[in-house]
């Protein structure tokens, strides 16, 4: 009983939108995951409560008493109906999840393989323990990314030494760096804000500290910022 | 003379059938190392490194005695036991000269410079073949140990002991079977 | 703390210092107190061993000792998460590294697996009727072995270099080039030994269960922890050998200087490959022997057959195979492409079906049946409602696109505790409670035991139910610390205050261990009104059981005995030849020969290596002349 109420008072945290960063999305990709991850837990949630009720209900009726302590139930082998129906109803559900499933990892990786026209190109470099952020103009950033709202950026992903994960929950899931190999991920954003990201790999002494502020500008504070940045360096 | 396949026994023939379920597991995992590293973009590739001359000698010996190790269990089940004794040194014999050969055939690799760090083609290479080789090794120190024992134990006792041997015997040559046929074979006979 | 010795400093840090004071203080007083009751003898009793009861209580005793090992360290990752930015002790950077990674490899590999493989060798040969495991020799060599690596793990702390890659070693943090201590080296050599031990168990447990089973106890009367223990031994067998072959590789890079898992010229993401084949079947290996104890426990104490045999029986296998075809729901955020991920994610959910088939089986054998809320009882039934929140999670991280946002976050981290303690932890415990009896003649005592299971499961929901909120609010796993920004305080400290409850609970447990011993509840062969076969020996379960030979005629033999034939089980006429016991200091030698030879490894002694190469080879010769069964063949000739 305590479980479940720890269980529903923190769905309902959730519920009232107490701000989880996953939660929170702020860019179309982050939104497919939040959605994903809310359908997927009330589709489970319909699982845990059917187990919890019936879990419940035989413990407390069949449980032992002074009564009935001398009675030897009868064996059972099983019920076809009943094992027909617990393989078929969750393999239902399942597909029911699956569906959206499918749908959305397309979609995401779709738009990191495709190169939207507009973009900004952003190559991420990922290092023990820290993040260089080098745009097309040659402006480089440490720890610091500034992109614009309303326009896909592409991050292009290397390492230099070991695997790393670039990770800001708010704009979306994420895309481990490894040593080799460019890995890209698009994300668009579409409300202004800092965002917090973070290595979320581990990968070495100090990976807690391998953190960086994204901070999402409109289009037009992104140009200035870009041509002062463009001016400092030269 | 079938005695010797007691129920004891038999529960040793299926352990060990299953330890080489395990074993045939290890070197297909090698094989998968090997095929996804072979070739690479550094030199050599494996056409330069290998030289079928040795890898045939070193086959026949090896396959050959395959046939032997049989001949000598088939001495087993008939209680001949001047055909055990022939069985036994014509194996150990051959692989003798199988272990030879591949010692010649690493030590020219090595000359040539094609070493267990060249590339990663050359280490998935002499990491699978290796392990076969010490396998090999491994099984003449076992032939040993039985040669020192065919007289000193129960008949029964040695020939379970023979039995099990030529089991792991056989998978020590199918595994060379399928490095003939995966590791040299694509780069040497096409 | 630096020392000067010979005007040479040596530093230790402080922790090590301390352990090294608990560890001779503690072993001091031991081994003041055995001398004293005079225990030596039954030492080497247990040393010299090879009978099945006596090896399981040999695997338990070692298994709970690395589990307070493991558990201090989840205490100080608790206490160093516990508030943002904290700086407790020197558990910052790598020492916190070497924490978490010690601590999940030691929990996976020194804990969970001789924890049921230990209740395994106490339970499946009665339970089956077999008069002892098919190779008692084989067996003492696996335990060793397995002792052997667990040691070399523990002992890196003690050398201060404790392995610090995590306990999955990704590549190329685990290559000598990022990590150049001895640490890794302890990790690979640690899981290679015990492995090789693992292995031989498992064909032990398979030809014990395939041919030694009693007369009439068909594979479709066999109780489900049998039935469980052999699927197990199966992915064992086929799963272990990979990581055999995955540390041989890793050994290449560290030591010869090999570059498969370079990021330059090998591929690290092989390494993730090699390790998840092998580590999500290893999930099922830690899970379903956990399954097969819960069913007979909730089948006895619901006083009635478990419901839907043959389905059950069908669901581990099932979860048993798909659990090979799952492994890359550990890799989604690697870049393997949307096909790869979506087949995978799907695999994924299928294992759910069965999994629920289960829940809902062993749900149904309580309905209409007398549940008496035991200890053993008490456990399974927390492992309800625990694993299916484990569960459901599962199926939420499958969802491919979604678990990039869960991937290595706490969530994760959340969701592996709720299925591995959830499942295994108590699963072990239930099991513990349950066959004590068996074990050692005497009962747990019960309401220690409800203590026990009480402080310990709030205490768990405490400590990672949180975890799954943190994860959500970003926090990523393996970090030591986080800062007040990131509004992840509460769930910690939530968190730690729970762990201190489990432990709590731990202790509760090692007391109860401590005071039924102290006074003994003596019980009788049958302290539960069991329904198979091991409750039809005398408690605790002599060298030579069934004597006669029963035969069985039904599934819950003993049950139906005592209802129809006055719990009197039917003879059969003629058993087969039991395995031959023997005594022998043959498989501690060959361990510890292994270990010098381990250590000569992670040192770079090339001398060493020979010598106890050597040594090692040696022991195989030592072992096939002093063959027991050639000695028994004699004494049967001379009859």
């Amino acid at each position: 009983m305590r479980k479940l109420y720890v269980i529903l008072s923190s769905v309902l945290l959730i519920l009232s939108g107490c701000n989880m960063r996953v939660l929170d999305p702020k860019s179309q990709t982050a939104k497919g995951q939040s959605f994903l991850i809310q359908f997927s837990f009330a589709l489970m949630m319909i699982v845990f409560t059917t187990v919890i009720v019936l879990f419940i209900w035989f413990v407390w009726k069949y449980r032992q008493t002074e009564e009935n302590k001398h009675r030897i139930p009868e064996d059972e082998k099983g019920n076809r109906f009943f094992e027909i129906t617990w393989t078929v109803l969750p393999i239902i559900l399942l597909a029911v999840l699956a569906v959206p499933t499918i749908k959305i990892t397309y979609e995401i990786s779709a738009s990191s393989s495709a190169t939207p026209p507009n973009a900004v190109h952003i190559d991420v470099t990922a290092q023990q323990f820290s993040w260089t952020f080098e745009y097309q103009n040659g402006v480089v950033q440490t720890s610091e990314l500034v992109i614009p709202k309303d326009r896909p950026v592409v991050f292009h992903l290397n390492s230099d030494d070991v695997i790393h994960s670039f990770w800001v929950p708010k704009l979306g899931g994420k895309m481990d760096v490894i040593p080799g190999k460019e890995r890209r991920l698009i994300v668009t954003p579409d409300e202004i804000g800092t965002y917090q990201g973070k290595c979320a790999e581990f990968c070495g002494k100090e990976h807690s500290l391998m953190r960086f502020e994204t901070i999402v500008k409109t289009q037009e504070d992104y140009k200035q910022w870009i041509q002062k940045m463009k001016r400092k360096t030269e | 003379m079938n005695t010797f396949k007691t129920e004891r026994f038999r529960d040793k023939q299926l352990g060990f059938v299953m330890y080489l379920i395990g074993e045939a597991i290890m070197f297909a995992t090698l094989f998968a190392t090997y095929f996804i590293y072979t070739p690479t973009a550094i030199n050599p590739i494996p056409k330069e490194v290998f030289e079928a001359r040795t890898v045939i000698i070193s086959s026949v010996f090896l396959l050959t005695s395959s046939a032997t190790i049989h001949y000598g269990e088939k001495a087993v089940e008939k209680g001949n036991h001047k055909g055990i004794w022939i069985g036994l040194l014509t194996t150990f014999l051959l692989s003798v000269g199988f272990i030879g050969m591949e010692a010649h055939e690493f030590q020219t690799y090595y000359k040539e410079g094609f070493t267990l760090t060249q590339n990663l083609f050359l280490s998935s290479f002499y990491i699978l073949v290796g392990l076969h080789a010490s396998h090999v090794l491994f099984g003449m120190g076992w032939m040993l140990v039985l040669a020192y024992q065919k007289n000193r134990i129960p008949f029964m006792n040695y020939a379970q002991k023979q039995n099990i041997f030529s089991y792991y015997w056989h998978f020590v040559d199918v595994v060379w079977i399928f490095i003939i046929t995966l590791v040299y074979g694509p780069y040497l006979f096409y | 703390m630096t020392f000067y010795l010979f005007d040479r400093s040596f530093y230790i840090a402080s922790d090590v210092l301390l352990a090294y004071i608990t560890v001779i203080l503690s072993g001091a007083a031991i081994f003041y107190l055995i001398t004293k009751a005079d225990k030596w003898p039954t030492i080497k009793k247990y040393v010299t061993t090879t009978h099945h009861r006596k090896i399981g209580v040999l695997y338990l005793l070692s298994a709970t000792l690395f589990f307070i090992r493991a558990g201090i360290e989840a205490l100080i990752i608790r206490v160093q998460l516990a508030v943002p930015e904290n700086d407790w002790w020197v558990f910052q950077g790598d020492k916190f590294n070497e924490a978490f990674t010690t601590h999940g490899t030691i929990m996976i590999f020194f804990v969970a697996m001789p924890l049921l493989i230990g209740l395994m060798n106490v339970a499946v040969p009665l339970q089956i009727g077999a008069r002892d495991m098919a190779f008692p020799y084989m067996n003492a060599v696996s335990f060793w072995l397995f002792l052997a690596g667990a040691i070399l793990v523990n002992m890196s702390f003690f050398m201060t270099a404790s392995p610090n890659a995590g306990w999955t070693a990704y590549a190329p943090l685990s290559i000598s080039t990022y990590t150049p201590e001895a640490g890794n080296d302890y990790y690979v050599f640690g899981l290679q030994v015990s492995g090789i031990g693992t292995i031989l168990a498992a064909i032990n447990m398979i030809v014990t269960i395939v041919r030694h089973r009693a007369p009439g106890m068909k594979l479709t009367r066999m109780p489900l922890f049998p039935w469980s223990t052999l699927i197990t031994s199966f992915l064992i067998l086929i799963a272990f050998p990979v990581l055999t072959i995955a540390l041989y590789i890793l050994m290449f890079d560290r030591m010869f200087g090999t570059q498969f898992f370079t990021g330059e010229a090998g591929s690290p993401i092989y390494w993730q490959h090699l390790f998840w084949i092998f580590g999500h079947p290893e999930v099922y290996i830690i899970i379903l022997p956990a399954f097969g104890i819960f069913s007979d426990i909730i089948s006895t104490f619901s006083k009635k057959r478990v419901f839907g045999y043959t389905s059950m029986v069908i669901a581990i296998t099932i979860i048993g195979l798909l659990g090979f075809m799952v492994w890359v729901h550990h890799m989604f955020t690697v870049g393997l492409g949307p096909l790869v991920n979506t087949v995978f994610a799907i695999t994924t959910m299928l294992i759910a079906v069965p999994t629920g088939i289960k829940i809902f089986n062993w749900l149904f054998t309580m309905r209409k049946g007398l549940i008496q809320l035991t200890t053993p009882m008490l456990f399974s039934l927390g492992f309800i409602p625990t694993f299916v929140v484990g569960g459901v999670t599962g199926v939420m991280l499958s969802v491919a696109a979604a678990d990039m946002q869960y991937h290595d976050s706490y969530f994760v981290v959340a969701h592996f505790h709720y299925t591995m303690i959830g499942g295994t932890v108590l699963g072990a415990f239930a099991g513990i409670y349950y066959w004590f009896p068996k074990m050692f003649g005497i009962k747990l005592k019960e309401t220690l035991g409800k203590w026990h299971f009480w402080l310990f499961v709030i205490g768990f929901h405490i400590t990672f139910f949180p975890m799954h909120l943190a994860g959500l609010n970003g926090m990523p796993r393996r970090v030591y610390t986080y800062l007040p920004k990131d509004d992840v305080f509460i769930y910690n400290f939530v968190s730690t205050i729970g762990a201190f409850l489990m432990g709590l609970g731990t202790l509760a447990f090692i007391w109860n261990i401590y005071q039924s011993f102290k006074n003994p509840d003596y019980t009788g062969n049958d302290p539960w009104d069991g329904r198979t076969l091991e409750w039809a020996v005398p408690s605790p379960a002599p060298e030579h059981p069934f004597q006669p030979m029963p035969l069985v005629k039904t599934i819950d033999p003993l049950w139906e005995a005592k209802r129809n034939r006055g719990g009197k089980l039917p003879e059969a006429e003629s058993a087969r030849s039991a395995p031959i016991d023997v005594t022998s200091w043959q498989p501690i030698g060959l361990a510890g020969m292994m270990m010098v030879f381990s250590l000569a490894f992670i040192y770079h002694q090339t001398w060493l290596q020979i010598i106890a190469g050597i040594g090692v080879l040696s022991f195989f010769v030592i072992r096939n002349l002093t063959d027991e069964h050639v000695r028994v063949a004699r004494e049967e000739e001379n009859e």
